[in-house]
């Protein structure tokens, strides 16, 4: 059982303030994933909780105890740090069981939980090993072992996947959704990579410039962005943004949520247009098509389109409106029909 | 080089005579005049008169005077109490220094000065501040209640008062180094080990210590045989004495070749304190390289 709350939490380095007045709860059990732009906070964030980076101000509470004025050790938390900050001069086994030997754990009990923890991220065989003949993957996985040995009430990730390429990745990230279904512990764990987001969290907080811009699960930041900002950053390709009315609202849709064809659809918001630019991925394609002056993004399982004009269509309930504000327009409002209608939709015959 | 081109003669060449000046000065200046050191110490010589062959006989004259078994024994003393006690007050005062405060801050500036100032200078000032009847030292134990030393005048006291300044004077650069060293381990491993609820002595002797050790290594065999080579401060403060009380090889050999003209005995003086430094230091070598950790 793990909740955490941040209280009127804030973040100064020197004169400089990275975080200011910060509000925040990780559900207790929960796969929590921050994710935002480099140097907006996430790790900041994570060394507070782990008490090594402790806030200038307010107060972080771990199930209800205010944990602010506990050391590092004594918090009941595990952190993966991304360089994984193994020790250097000491074996595997050591650099894994040193946390218990400094906590008086007896022998057999450490022999036996490192045996366990580390027949179950698969190096028990590198145990007598030092960390500067193994590989990315093998001190990734060293790193684990050592936070999970501690049976943190909370587990800490600072882009633990970064510094590994793409097959073993995505491996990895298979394992830790196990891992996370299995302890059930909560797990606070930092990305930019939305991808990673996506695909592992349970609950997103999407942060920026030290502010926390939306949380919500996985499918609401994508599918009910609360704001341009999240909208934008969330997707890959990221969503295409038009502007509309003046300038005075962005008129957004996904690449995916584009139907193309030859002839003119009977969809609300369909466009004659020419493909520019055209790129395989592989399952997908991906078509750059420019019409009236702008250009958007669409993401195709059909191959098939080549270079020239084109019909673009997109739903009605796949458009998102922002104000000025640059905040959403909640669908289905009196006021999102509005301004649908202005826009309007061109209906070829 | 072209494929199929034959190596012209210049080429076969060119890497020997790229690299003959610097053997050349080696040669000259380090392996001819170690080969004439040994040639010299089985030979009776007074700079004047023919040399004469006489086989060991300059080991065993040296062996047999109480002078060089002192002199022997008096710089093992040095050597131990310089690379003891000098490394390790540098490795602590370096952790020390870790911290940022204005103390910190200040001791680092000024702590590499003795190191810049002339030996020479250095040990004519501690002359003074170590003098029995009016020196500094003496005057602040008075203040304490405490009775005079005598300090460099007393057999007792001498070799410990040579090594105090020898010290003073070594202490600022090995902490330096030491410093720049541990300045160079990454944050995050100290932060893990707060994590791993490590506390002082295991974040020293577990990270610190293992992740300096390759400079420690350097250290320890520079300063040995710096040790070994100790003469200057002994000539200034001591000439060996009292009596033999700080006589040390280097001083021995001093007299021998320079005061007696005996060059024969200083030779093979030398002779043995090569092979005593050779010997530390394949012995550190082999003892000691495997456990220094390097990346
Ligand atoms: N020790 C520090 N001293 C000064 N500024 C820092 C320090 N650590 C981080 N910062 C600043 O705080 C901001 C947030 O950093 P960080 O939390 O590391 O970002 P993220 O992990 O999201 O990339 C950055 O602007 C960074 O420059
Ligand atoms: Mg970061």
């Amino acid at each position: 059982m793990a909740e955490i709350r941040f209280e009127k939490v804030s973040k100064k380095f020197g004169t400089k303030t990275i975080i200011k007045d910060l509000d925040l709860t990780i559900e207790d059990g929960s796969f929590t994933v921050m994710i935002g732009p480099s140097g907006c906070g996430k790790t900041t964030l994570l060394r507070m909780i782990a008490g090594i980076g402790p806030q200038t101000s307010g107060k972080i509470y771990l199930d209800g105890k205010d944990i602010s004025d506990i050391p590092p050790a004594k918090r009941n938390v595990a952190m993966v740090f991304q360089n994984y900050a193994i020790y250097p001069t000491m074996t595997v086994r050591e650099n894994i069981e040193f946390g218990l030997k400094n906590n008086k754990v007896p022998k057999e009990e450490r022999d036996r939980l490192v045996r366990e923890v580390t027949e179950s991220v698969g190096i028990d065989d590198l145990l007598e090993r030092k960390p500067n003949t193994l590989s990315g993957g093998q001190r990734q996985r060293i790193a684990l072992a050592r936070a999970m040995i501690k049976k943190p009430k909370v587990f800490l990730m600072d882009e633990p996947l970064s510094n590994l390429d793409a097959k073993l990745r995505s491996g990895m990230r298979t394992e830790l959704i196990e891992l996370h279904k299995r302890l059930k512990t909560t797990f606070v764990y930092v990305t930019h990579d939305q991808i990673e987001a996506m695909s592992m969290a349970s609950h997103i907080i999407l942060m920026n410039d030290g502010e926390i811009i939306q949380s919500d699960s996985p499918r609401d930041i994508y599918n009910n962005p609360k704001n341009l900002f999240t909208a934008q950053f969330i997707g890959s390709p990221q969503m295409n943004v038009l502007k509309a009315a003046g300038n005075e609202i962005s008129f957004c849709f996904r690449p995916e949520k584009v139907h193309m064809s030859i002839e003119a659809s009977n969809l609300f918001y369909c466009r004659k247009g020419e493909i520019v630019t055209k790129e395989m991925l592989g399952s997908e394609t991906l078509y750059q098509i420019r019409f009236e002056g702008q250009s958007v993004m669409v993401k195709s399982l059909d191959d098939n389109f080549q270079e020239g004009p084109i019909y673009i269509s997109v739903d009605k309930q796949d458009i998102l409106l922002f104000d000025i504000d640059d905040k959403i327009i909640p669908p289905h409002s009196t006021q999102h029909e509005q301004w649908l209608n202005i826009i309007g939709g061109v209906t070829y015959a | 080089m072209h494929e199929g081109v034959k190596k012209t003669r210049w080429d076969i060449i060119r890497p020997y005579v790229f690299i003959f000046p610097a053997m050349f000065f080696i040669f000259l200046f380090v392996v001819y005049p170690s080969i004439d050191l040994i040639i010299r110490s089985f030979q009776e010589w007074n700079l004047i008169a023919a040399p004469k062959w006489v086989g060991l006989e300059n080991y065993k004259y040296n062996f047999g005077k109480r002078e060089f078994v002192e002199s022997i024994r008096n710089t093992a003393i040095y050597a131990v109490c310089m690379v003891g006690i000098g490394m390790t007050l540098s490795t602590l005062l370096a952790v020390w220094l870790k911290n940022n405060t204005w103390l910190n801050n200040l001791t680092r500036n000024v702590m590499f000065m003795p190191h810049v100032i002339s030996l020479l200078s250095v040990a004519m000032v501690w002359t003074w501040i170590m003098n029995k009847d009016n020196g500094l030292l003496n005057t602040v134990l008075n203040i304490f209640g405490l009775p005079s030393l005598k300090w460099i005048d007393s057999r007792d006291t001498a070799m410990m008062s040579v090594i105090i300044v020898a010290l003073w004077k070594a202490l600022g650069y090995n902490t330096l180094l030491i410093h720049a060293a541990i300045q160079n381990i990454p944050s995050e491993l100290y932060e893990a080990a707060d994590l791993d609820n490590a506390n002082r002595r295991s974040v020293f002797f577990k990270i610190t210590l293992p992740m300096i050790s390759p400079q420690l290594f350097t250290l320890l065999i520079t300063n040995t045989i710096g040790s070994f080579k100790v003469f200057e401060t002994i000539r200034i403060m001591t000439k060996g004495g009292p009596g033999s009380a700080t006589q040390v090889l280097v001083y021995y050999i001093y007299k021998q070749a320079f005061q007696l003209n005996k060059i024969g005995l200083a030779a093979a003086a030398g002779v043995v304190l090569m092979a005593i430094v050779g010997v530390l230091t394949i012995v550190y070598f082999v003892v000691l390289s495997k456990k220094v950790h390097y990346q």
